[in-house]
């Protein structure tokens, strides 16, 4: 035990008399690891949001019926719950589904589209509360802005019919809850609890709609039907065999199946490029990092024999070059995480804004430096240990005399 | 007086497909506060004998090979060996011997006081005067904060003897310690050397090639002879008492 506390007090006086060696053995050391750093880190933060925003856009994951079918609540409830499905909800026809929104703000009357919305709807991310009754509902930007209303506003909204001969017109109150992103559509949209929307087909329709007052003849006996629907896969992964099941159903659909391709294939080239270039470069860090600590070895050959002249076992000198490769790892993987997080604030501070992106280009998380911390003393001494089994080899009398 | 050292047929052998050198020592005592010389030209084995005395080369081949220093017991240096004891050569080498090398072998990184206090740490001997002593005796208590980077050829020698004795070895090892030093040096630092090896009682083994030195130090040395054998393809040096 003494021997230890006696090599490590001896590693550190030589490590730090070397001062300039061991400072070029880190710079070495850190000037290999810091752009490996800086790779991860662009790879983890602007590539792999790119990335995500590809795969998770919402667009190349929808799944549009062509023409009308018929399909129950049953069967849209089938698909609710399959895995592969994130989102559905049923549309009614689209004559049916338009509303005249009037608000007090802008003197026009703006037709507008309806579109059925739930909590979980891909096109509203972000968005916590959604239209919950007949009275709420989120504008798309373009009818917020003709219209001239923010969230939290009340709008009048009204629908129209020719029943029995006579024209007649509805109203009813809107709340504003929420005003959607503009990536969403540029198209006017409203988007609105179901039960709106099947109110607004059924009085088009004659019927009535007790629950809101609007009068019309009374069949409560017809299974409700949507004629299409909204339906989102969970990733762009799952659309094909999406399509072919709704298809060997006898629906038709489409998907943005060329769209899909060239995004799997940007993520799928992509992740070879960045990988080809991680184990390239981590295979150069393990040889630089082994070949100076190795050298290291050799060049305390003599100070190591005067260590074994003067008492110490083998087994303890190892140990000598073993923690001069810690220190080298520590400082270096301390200077490589310094330079990568310099380049993280210019490149984030300065470069970011250039390019109109609201992310940040390249971020680590702390575990990442860890994981290059242990990667690195693993590797050290590896390294290290291999030399200086090979110096404990030696027969004390050698490497005395080879001045 | 105790024998300390005790050699029958000792062989060490650098031989290459059958040539090179070989070193022979049919029989060899060395005894309690003996001081002995070995004396030859270079190359003629005289660093690998003391080497071998001093436990960090192995014998290739040895009939007898025993240590029995006079503040320990007996120890068969041949069968530690044989056995790969290398933990228990050092922990001997540590207690009783003292090394000193031709070019110093002072560690860079500490100051002439660590170096020094090295071999008394290594053994856990309490702090006491006996490094402050030992530093004026030799000349060199100036110097002890400094690195040995800083000293001359003649202050480094002097502190390996210090570093040498400091933990009162029974038996002093030392190989050409004064080649590097001009002749005036050399016999300053080896009359101090002398004067406390007697007062410490202390076995002194050494090598040199300067023969007039040695024979002005009352030294014994064994008899050397060296020739080639085998057809000339081994050059063979004989040490004997």
């Amino acid at each position: 035990m003494a021997q230890i506390t006696n090599i490590i007090w001896l590693s550190f006086r030589d490590y730090s008399h070397e001062w300039r060696m061991s400072g070029c053995f880190v710079l070495a050391l850190s000037s290999v690891l810091a752009p490996m750093l800086i790779l991860f880190g662009l790879k983890f933060g602007i590539v792999q949001s790119m990335i995500v925003e590809l795969v998770e856009n919402p667009i190349n994951r929808e799944i549009r019926p062509i023409g009308s079918g018929r399909y129950n609540d049953a069967w849209i409830d089938a698909y609710r719950n399959r895995q592969d499905v994130e989102f559905i909800i049923p549309k009614t026809r689209a004559l049916a589904a338009t509303i005249q929104l009037k608000s007090k703000t802008a003197n026009r009357i703006l037709s507008t589209e309806l579109l059925a919305t739930a909590s979980g709807d891909p096109l509203l991310v972000g968005i916590e509360q959604v239209p919950q009754d007949y009275y709420q509902a989120i504008l798309s930007q373009a009818a917020a802005r003709k219209l001239k209303v923010n969230a939290g506003d009340e709008i009048d909204a009204s629908l129209a019919r020719q029943f029995q001969g006579k024209r007649e017109r509805v109203h009813l109150p809107l709340q504003v809850i929420n005003v959607a992103d503009i990536a969403v559509t540029s198209r006017n949209v409203a988007f609105v609890n179901l039960d709106l929307l099947v109110a607004s087909e059924q009085f088009k329709d004659g019927r009535a709609v007790p629950e809101l007052g609007w009068e019309g003849n009374s069949d409560d006996s017809i299974e409700r039907v949507y004629p299409s629907f909204r339906l989102y896969a969970r990733s762009i992964y799952d659309v094909d065999k999406l399509v072919r099941d709704l298809e060997s159903e006898g629906v038709r659909v489409k998907a943005n199946v060329g769209e899909i391709s060239t995004v799997q294939s940007i993520d799928q080239n992509l992740s070879i490029i960045f990988w080809i270039i991680a184990c390239v470069g981590a295979l150069g860090f393990t040889f630089s990092l082994g070949a100076s600590l190795w050298a290291n070895v050799d060049r305390k050959r003599k100070d190591l024999s005067v260590l074994r002249l003067v008492g110490f076992k083998s087994g303890r000198i190892v140990l000598f070059p073993v923690l001069q490769s810690l220190y080298t790892a520590i400082l270096g993987w301390l200077l490589a995480v310094l330079i990568y997080l310099a380049f993280e604030y210019l490149i984030n501070r300065f470069l970011a804004p250039r390019l109109n992106l609201d992310q940040v280009l390249s971020y680590l998380l702390i575990e990442h430096f860890l994981w290059a911390l242990g990667l690195t003393v693993v590797i050290a001494m590896f390294a290290a240990i291999l030399g200086g089994i090979r110096a404990s080899n030696i027969e004390p009398s050698d490497g005395l005399r080879d001045i | 007086m105790t024998v300390v050292y005790s050699l029958k047929n000792v062989v060490k052998e650098r031989l290459t497909d059958g040539v090179g050198f070989r070193l022979v020592v049919p029989y060899v005592q060395i005894r309690a506060q003996e001081h002995i010389a070995l004396i030859g030209h270079s190359g003629c084995g005289k660093s690998t004998l003391l080497d071998m005395l001093a436990l960090i080369l192995h014998p290739d081949e040895s009939d007898q090979f025993s240590l029995h220093p006079i503040d320990g017991e007996s120890h068969d240096i041949n069968w530690m060996w044989q056995r790969r004891r290398q933990g228990h050569l050092s922990q001997i080498r540590k207690h009783h011997i003292g090394y000193v090398l031709q070019s110093g072998g002072l560690l860079p990184y500490l100051t002439v006081r660590e170096n020094i206090e090295l071999p008394r740490q290594l053994l856990k001997l309490p702090e006491d005067d006996s490094i402050n002593s030992i530093s004026r005796v030799l000349g060199i208590h100036r110097q002890l904060d400094k690195l040995p980077g800083l000293l001359s050829a003649g202050e480094r020698q002097r502190v390996a003897f210090a570093r040498a004795l400091s933990h009162r070895p029974s038996i002093l090892i030392a190989d050409e310690p004064t080649a590097a030093l001009d002749p005036i040096t050399a016999q300053k630092i080896m009359a101090v050397v002398m004067e406390l090896i007697k007062g410490l009682k202390i076995t002194l083994i050494t090598a040199s090639h300067d023969w007039a030195h040695v024979y002005k130090m009352e030294l014994r040395t064994l008899k050397q002879e060296a020739g080639p054998v085998d057809n000339g393809k081994v050059y063979q040096s004989r040490f004997s008492d």
